[in-house]
């Protein structure tokens, strides 16, 4: 009944939808803006996360009614062919603006707010006309519909960049901002669902008892320093080579010279900023003359050969010495501090 | 008689080996004070920087009026329209610290200034935190271990740059009382004494009055308590030693003012209540299992595990709810920052805005804790050989602060002290070995002497081996053979030539290396310490001392010295009204307090980001809007730092887009965009018409044209948009 219901409206509506691209948007007083609204309430409650999917025929079916209607559209204009490029970020916007959706929809769900803004979204492969339309020429692009927009490109009112950079949060503001409705508190799933969670929780509890046996035998993994001795100087090294630097800055491992692009640099001059080669270089020089040393004063003591010893600590010693000598010529580059022994001659 | 003679002499070494090392400590506390001098030296006595004005402000008021009046100062001449309760919001360590000194000093009669006391605090007391890193050191790994890690501590470049003389703040005390609450920890740890927990109690509050990174205590210990349960550690001494800090720790953490109910309140202390519950906990665990026999106690774990459990995750969801029910959970903006580092960055401009909040870079690291870097691996394996609770405790006090350091690179300060004492371990131990390896094989020595050297050293190895099985440290703490270790070579030479001859000898294998790779190694080693002094010289001397209250700049033509800052601080002292207010960014505030007199809008108390974004706002608005903002303020005077002429390139032009953000955070009409061409921040001809129209544009420009008829900036490197244009709203 419903799939037949909708059908017919297709079909009824592919025809203005030519017309309407001659003479943009002009009202169709011919709808009853009843049944629209009706319309949108049930593909609301068809999409699971309550964004309606928008093509090309029924957005200017819906906007027919006459202004101001009775509902605020917010369009989330989508590329499937867009999603693979990371700096776009599509995909998550995607799901925080359907967050947002879900939010409104079960925030909203007893009082008459509802029906006063709809989310929708729009894939470019079917509804190059209404990219068009909005002449939206650039990803991502969300962009509110008041009651009032009479020209869908001059009244609507895009959401800015800042708008979507606190995700699902920022873009409620924005849309309580400009269509004056609460849209109250975002639900956001739980990281784990609650299922997971009684799992997890069951499996500790049922593990603790065993656990704290052997803790108390004194035989877990915990017991064994060397597990302990190895994470230590991996947190060191990890430190030391600045890999947080990297992480909070995102920086590449390498980059391309700028002079010539087909020569790789890994180090980079100037001492506010390092590449992620060079910090796990320079780390590994750092950590390595601690271990070197450490072997020379525990390990090789013990040795009973004397020749393993004396090649040995040969080779540590040329080792330390060399990462010494290259950490420091590396600093005195990047940084340009000549480090010289202090004689106040004049000044 | 022979047992006897061998008594007699081994004291006599006793004695010699605590004369010497006085005197070694002496000197260490000598040269941590005086390598903090170059900035008197080669400036003036002055206070430097920022933050340093307004300690020394509060100082003076301290000094004048008494600490009760201190107590309830409510200091009118900032913030206006808002003002600041002083006594409620400040650590007042430091404060009290310099005005106890003060006031000591002046009852013995030596009249020094106020601010003659506040300039050399610091040198002061980083060589106090050298002696107590000797004596936690010595706590860990025996007196030479200690005496190498406190000379390194006196002069690591990284606390020299927080405790130059005249560098007044926080710091400068906080390092010191940080080391010391952890040396009686230890020192509790290993002797199981209430008086050092009660004493430990005390140093922890003296931490807490002084500076905001006491979390970073609160925080170890406990984890540093769990490990040791979680490991099998757990013995009374490890009770007494924690037990007491909580509870007196926290008593007295909230008597001060700043932190008060937050003792209790914020989750950064919910860890130690946490590890509080489960030191009980397994205290009553142990203590049935002492008086029930084997077969009854495995009943009774069942029992006190069934019950413990239960009581700990009542405790845990009451702490989850009481965590999840606050907007930010609980913890601060700069903790989370911490934790998840991303977090300042992305939500709180004014933390991320502040330089030493960013994370440091490899060379940060060289810079700042130069060849101690290397040797840190070396300090950590050799906690690990063996493993005894203070050693732990090292390992992890490095381990965290390294971590921390690598998200904040102000945090390079907590670091500082943990690479000394790891450094001076590996050190030490590597001397020991090299030393022991030169002095048996040298020729001429018999036989007979160097097996009894590599019997003493191994010997201690299974001392302290047996020590740490059988839990009495504070016997070993007499017995320990370790005090054998000196920081020179030759003293140590000369030791284990005494020691060889009083030791009994038994039949075991030379732990030596080879010679001559041993003398080698040895000067290697000594090379690198060579290094490390005069790294450390270069940047006492260079990089950490310069006061930026007075710049200088060396040219062709000799020395240049500018004294603008004063000037202008002068300026406005003699030239305006008592009540006149001044507006600047909030870098200045304590400044002009402190120096002018005049009471400021904002200060680098950055505790209202409100009040900081008007002023921000004011700075990037047109001159009108921003007459109208100062207006509503009383502002009758705005203070700009402008560096286009002589080069100076921390200037208000450098720092704008911060207050275009800080203002744009709260006030949305100013957008960042709006002053960037194409994402470029510029403000030469192709700058937008917002940017050349702004107050921060107008007042550092007017007029600039008329110094070279170019307008040319020297520290942007170009020549500026708008050359000829009229204050409307104000003059200059």
């Amino acid at each position: 009944m419903a799939i037949y219901a909708r059908s017919t409206t297709t079909h009824l509506f592919l025809f203005i939808t030519l017309l309407s691209l001659t003479i943009p948007v002009k009202p169709f007083s011919s709808s009853d803006p009843e049944s629209i609204l009706s319309e949108l309430l049930t593909r609301q409650s068809q999409s699971q996360s309550g964004v309606i999917h928008l093509t090309d025929h029924l957005l200017p079916h819906i906007l027919s009614p006459k202004t101001p209607r009775s509902f605020s559209l917010i369009i989330f204009f989508d590329a499937q062919q867009l999603h693979s490029k990371t700096d776009l970020h599509l995909p998550s916007l995607k799901s925080e603006f359907s967050l947002v959706a879900s939010s409104f929809i079960t925030n909203n769900k007893d009082n008459p707010d509802h029906k006063k803004l709809f989310f929708c979204d729009v894939e470019f492969k079917e509804s190059q006309n209404t990219f068009a339309q909005f002449g939206v020429n650039a990803l991502p692009h969300i962009r509110l519909i008041p009651p009032t927009a009479q020209n869908l490109k001059q009244d609507s009112i895009q959401m800015d960049a800042g708008d979507f950079s606190r995700l699902a949060e920022s873009m409620a503001e924005f849309v309580e901002s400009k269509t004056k409705l609460v849209l109250g508190p975002i639900h956001r799933p739980p990281l784990i669902s609650t299922a997971q969670l009684m799992f997890i929780v069951a499996a500790i509890v049922t593990s603790l008892p065993f656990f704290a046996k052997k803790v108390i035998a004194g035989e877990t993994l915990l017991h064994d320093w060397k597990l302990w001795l190895s994470g230590a100087v991996f947190v060191y090294f990890f430190s030391v080579a600045g890999t947080m630097h990297n992480i909070i800055r995102k920086m590449p491992m390498f980059m391309a010279d700028r002079n010539d692009p087909s020569k790789l640099i890994f180090f980079y001059q100037g001492s506010g900023m390092q590449l992620g080669a060079e910090g796990l270089a320079v780390g590994s020089l750092y950590t390595i003359v601690g271990l070197m040393l450490a072997v020379m004063t525990h390990g090789l003591v013990g040795v009973r050969n004397r020749t393993v010893q004396r090649v040995m600590m040969i080779v540590a010693l040329l080792v330390s010495f060399w990462a010494v000598r290259k950490v420091v010529v590396l600093d005195n580059w990047k940084t340009g501090y000549g480090i010289h022994a202090y004689w106040p001659s004049s000044w | 008689m022979a047992a006897s003679e061998g008594a007699t002499e081994s004291n006599l070494r006793h004695a010699f080996g605590n004369v010497l090392s006085f005197f070694i400590l002496l000197l260490i506390g000598v040269l941590a004070f005086s390598i903090r001098l170059f900035s008197v030296i080669k400036y003036e006595s002055v206070i430097h920087e920022f933050d340093p004005y307004f300690n020394y402000r509060v100082t003076q008021f301290l000094t004048k009026n008494g600490i009760y009046d201190f107590w309830n100062w409510f200091d009118d001449r900032t913030w206006y329209p808002l003002g600041r309760v002083i006594g409620g919001t400040v650590y007042p360590g430091l404060t009290l610290t310099a005005g106890t000194l003060w006031w000591i000093l002046n009852s013995l009669n030596i009249p020094l200034s106020v601010e003659t006391v506040c300039v050399f605090t610091a040198p002061t007391f980083s060589a106090i935190a050298a002696w107590a890193t000797y004596l936690l050191t010595k706590e860990v790994k025996g007196t030479g271990a200690g005496l190498t890690a406190a000379a390194l501590l006196a002069m690591v470049p990284s606390y020299i740059s927080r405790s130059v003389a005249g560098s007044y703040d926080n710091e400068a005390v906080a390092i010191f009382a940080l080391i010391f609450t952890f040396y009686l920890y230890i020192k509790t740890l290993n002797t199981g004494s209430l008086l050092y927990a009660t004493l430990n109690a005390i140093a922890y509050f003296y931490m807490v009055c002084s500076w905001g990174g006491y979390t970073f205590i609160i925080n170890l210990i406990p984890m540093h308590v769990l490990l040791c349960i979680v490991t099998g550690r757990y013995s009374s001494r490890l009770y007494i030693a924690y037990a007491p800090l909580v509870v007196l720790g926290t008593l007295l953490a909230s008597l001060v003012p700043v932190v008060g109910f937050n003792a209790v309140m914020t989750s950064e202390h919910f860890a130690s209540f946490l590890v509080f519950i489960v030191i009980h906990v397994v205290a009553l665990a142990y203590y049935i299992k002492g008086i029930l026999s084997p077969k009854m106690f495995k009943v009774a774990v069942t029992l006190v595990l069934a019950v413990g459990l239960v009581v700990c995750s009542a405790v845990i969801a009451v702490l989850i709810a009481m965590v999840a029910s606050s907007p930010t959970k609980g913890w601060s903006g700069r903790s989370l920052s911490l934790l998840d580092p991303t977090y300042a960055s992305k939500y709180i401009p004014i933390i991320a805005s502040v330089s030493e909040h960013q994370p440091p870079t490899w060379p940060s690291y060289f810079m700042d804790i130069n060849v101690l870097a290397f040797l840190v691996p070396a300090g950590i394996i050799a906690c690990f050989l063996p493993l005894s609770d203070a050693s732990s405790f090292m390992v992890l006090y490095i381990v965290t602060s390294v971590y921390f350091s690598g998200v904040m690179v102000r945090l390079m300060l907590v670091l500082a002290p943990a690479a000394c004492i790891m450094s001076g371990i590996a050190l030490s131990e590597a001397f020991d070995v090299f030393t022991r390896s030169i002095k048996c094989q040298l020729p001429g020595v018999s036989q007979n002497s160097q097996i009894d050297v590599g019997d003493s050293t191994s010997g201690s190895v299974v001392t302290q081996d047996e020590v740490v099985k059988t839990d009495k440290t504070e016997d070993s703490l007499k017995e320990r053979p370790s005090k054998k270790n000196k920081k020179k070579e030759r003293e140590r030479e000369r030791e284990n030539v005494e020691k060889a001859s009083i030791k009994t000898p038994i039949q075991k294998r030379l732990l030596v290396l080879p010679l001559e790779s041993s003398v080698i190694a040895l000067l290697l080693l000594v090379l690198l310490g060579a290094f490390y002094v005069v790294h450390c010289v270069w940047a006492a001397a260079e990089a950490y001392s310069a006061p930026s209250i007075v710049l200088t700049s060396r040219s062709h033509d000799g020395l240049h010295v500018f004294d603008d800052f004063r000037e202008a601080y002068a300026w406005l002292s003699h030239n305006t009204e008592v009540d006149d207010k001044v507006a600047s960014w909030w870098d200045y505030g304590y400044q002009t307090t402190a120096m002018a007199n005049r009471t400021v809008i904002v200060d680098n108390n950055t505790w209202n980001n409100t009040h900081i974004a008007t002023v921000g706002t004011a700075m990037s608005s047109p001159e009108k809007a921003a007459w109208e903002i100062f207006q509503s303020l009383d502002v009758k005077y705005v203070l700009v730092v402008f560096g286009g002429v002589v080069g100076y390139p921390s200037d208000d032009i450098n720092k704008f887009l911060w207050m275009v953000r800080i203002g744009g955070g709260v006030f949305p009409h100013i957008k960042e965009p709006d002053y960037l061409r194409d994402g470029q921040y510029r403000i030469d001809s192709q700058a937008t018409p917002t940017m050349l129209n702004c107050l921060m544009y107008k007042l550092s420009y007017y007029r600039f044209v008329e110094t070279d008829g170019k307008g040319f900036d020297r520290v942007r490197g170009t020549e500026i948009g708008k050359k000829h244009f009229k204050l409307t709203h104000f003059e200059e």
